[in-house]
């Protein structure tokens, strides 16, 4: 009896072991064809700046959608449904985002849009995919007018339905980035300075708000032209206006100039800035004075996700020639969220796409939640991603080091 | 990975041995066409047995390697809950507070430290840290801040946040949670009891 169970056993294990062997080939043979022979082609539309000052940025952004598409079509995510990319280049400009707004409208293949990295893009785009029904998931803008309306201090109002974004807000990155500065550097009187654009402009704002709230004093505000590379008059009034640090609203092209001739002008002070200047370029155009400037940026260093850790592998697996930089992590998750929605009208439309694919798409996305590169991934009722993670990173030896992370949770 | 599985390693030898000792010299003596398929059996199973042991005894030696414990700033939240009965009351410079502390994944968390960065306060928790909270579980924490010098404290902070240290066995990590308005503006109601009204 005792041998006779011990053979029922040991049978029941080894079918269990090859059962689990067999699927571990099934996972390992997937990749080598999407087989989605014959099946239908969805097109994901992506905007960012491809050339231009930005375009690190931009091209991070998009080789981590084009990543995101070959990771469903090797796994045959979404059945007889293919992914394709269109990538437009905006040059950071608003007009030319409008274009490609319109641009993608018109490809009827286009169920959703990846982009765009400024807040002034993402603002003149808005309407455009909007009248069209067509789904727009931001990875960068963090201007909170675009979610919560103009007047989101005071009476929140989701202008349009069809955007979303997996970034954090300036609502709170400005604010945090002022708890920091005041009271974990210390600092208490503050130059503020911006480029006086949609995104600049308004991160600078939140920031000068809380830190005056703190008890922080504002000794100087000016405006650049970002234009230009000359910041030497400025530099010269934050020397003389005893700022004991400055803060920068604004994108790494300037602020990595701007840092430099500050410093260079004689006051030895740390510029902070946001997500626009944690880059890489930042650090090179800043120099080796640039060391003890802070930034913030959205969500948690990639060493503390598992998940971030997989995409980095994959990402560099895939020989993109670029970086991913300060957004891949958000990109591949805005394109992923696209996937998820249209795997979910394809499924509930008997494995086909409906005719109002794009209206159903967006109807689609408010339900979208998956656990991604940088976290569970879904929105609140504004199209804000409800995973608020920031991180403070300080330039150390010619590098980003992250200093501190915080977690909004109201 | 447990229960069922769990038990086959340690018995996986005792079988082995079981085997081979009806194969041994003792057994060929006596043949019987009943035993001889009873320990070809046997062997099959055995071999079976190996295979599969072997197997999933690979899956456990690469387990620890692939999926390390999450970093304790990414296995537990932190909300806000409301204002709390506390010592003191805002009349005697005291702010208290309850925040449910939820550990989401991963092993056991010891809270450390819980602080806030602005000078003019001071925090204590009930229970006082360290303490250790379970893993898939929420624990209800009362805290209390106290304004130790009005001139230092905010008056009206927007996103005020505790510094919590946290470690498991990954990590050690100091994380900021902001807690947000409903926090924020009964904070700043507090001070202004506690402080007065008037501005900087």
């Amino acid at each position: 009896m005792r041998q006779r169970s011990l053979i029922a056993i040991t049978a029941a294990l080894a079918a269990g072991a090859l059962t689990l062997t067999a699927c571990g080939s099934r996972d390992d043979d997937g990749g080598s064809d999407s087989g989605n022979g014959g099946g239908t082609t969805v097109v994901i539309g992506v905007d960012a700046p491809l050339t231009g000052d930005l375009s690190a940025l931009g091209l991070g952004i998009k080789n981590s959608v084009d990543l995101a598409a070959k990771t469903a079509n090797k796994d045959n995510y979404v059945d007889g449904v293919k992914f394709e990319i269109q990538a437009l280049d905006d040059q950071g400009q608003p007009s030319v985002g409008q274009q490609n707004a319109t641009k993608l409208v018109a490809n009827e293949d286009v169920l959703g849009v990846v982009g765009p990295l400024n807040s002034s893009v993402g603002e003149s785009m808005q309407k455009v995919f909007d009248t069209a029904k067509l789904v727009e998931v931001s990875p960068a803008n963090t201007n909170p007018a675009l979610t919560q309306g103009v007047d989101w201090q005071t009476k929140q109002v989701r202008p349009y339905k069809s955007y979303f974004r997996t970034a954090t807000t300036d609502a709170i990155q400005g604010p945090f980035a002022a708890q920091y500065v005041f009271n974990d550097s210390k600092k208490k009187k503050v130059f503020v300075i911006d480029d006086k654009k949609t995104y600049g402009a308004g991160l600078a704002a939140t920031f000068t708000e809380e830190f005056k709230k703190l008890g922080g004093q504002v000794v100087g505000t000016e405006h650049i032209n970002p234009d230009t590379k000359d910041f030497n008059a400025v530099a010269t009034k934050v020397k003389n206006s005893g700022a004991d640090v400055v803060y920068y609203g604004g994108e790494y092209p300037q602020a990595g100039p701007l840092s430099k001739q500050i410093k260079a002008a004689g006051a030895k002070i740390p510029v902070v800035g946001g997500d626009g200047i944690y880059s890489a370029d930042f650090i090179k155009l800043a120099g080796a004075t640039g060391n003890g400037d802070l930034a913030t940026s959205v969500g948690a260093p990639v060493e503390e996700l598992p998940s971030a850790k997989e995409f980095v592998a994959n990402y560099k697996a895939a020989g993109y020639k670029e970086a991913y930089e300060a957004y891949g992590g958000y990109s591949y998750d805005s394109g992923w969220a696209i996937i998820e929605a249209v795997k979910k009208v394809v499924e509930d439309n008997d494995g086909k796409l409906p005719d109002d694919a794009r209206a159903k798409v967006t109807e689609a996305m408010q339900n979208v939640s998956f656990d991604g590169v940088t976290g569970k991934v879904s929105f609140d009722e504004f199209g804000d991603a409800t995973n608020k993670q920031l991180t403070v990173y300080a330039v150390e030896n010619g590098a980003w080091k992250s200093v501190k992370s915080g977690t909004y949770t109201g | 990975m447990t229960g069922g599985i769990g038990p086959v390693e340690p018995g996986e030898d005792t079988y082995l041995r079981n085997v081979t000792g009806r194969a041994g010299p003792g057994g060929r003596t006596a043949p019987s066409r009943t035993r001889h398929r009873r320990t070809v059996r046997a062997a099959g199973a055995a071999l079976l047995l190996l295979a599969a042991s072997g197997s999933l005894r690979a899956d456990r030696a690469r387990e620890p390697a692939e999926a390390p414990p999450p970093y304790p700033s990414q296995a537990v939240t932190l909300a806000y809950l409301d204002a709390a009965p506390g010592p003191g009351g805002a009349r005697g410079g005291g702010f208290s507070f309850a925040v449910r502390l939820s550990v989401r994944s991963g092993p056991p968390v010891t809270v450390t430290r819980i602080a806030q960065p602005s000078a003019g306060l001071s925090v204590a928790s009930s229970p006082a840290a360290p303490f250790q909270t379970k893993p898939h579980s929420d624990s209800k924490i009362i805290v209390t801040l106290r304004v130790t010098e009005c001139d230092k404290a905010p008056r009206n902070p927007g996103f005020p946040f505790l510094d919590v240290t946290l470690r498991n066995t990954r990590a050690i990590q100091t994380h900021s949670f902001i807690l947000g308005s409903r926090y924020a503006r009964q904070l700043s109601q507090a001070l202004q009891v506690a402080c007065g009204n008037d501005s900087r």
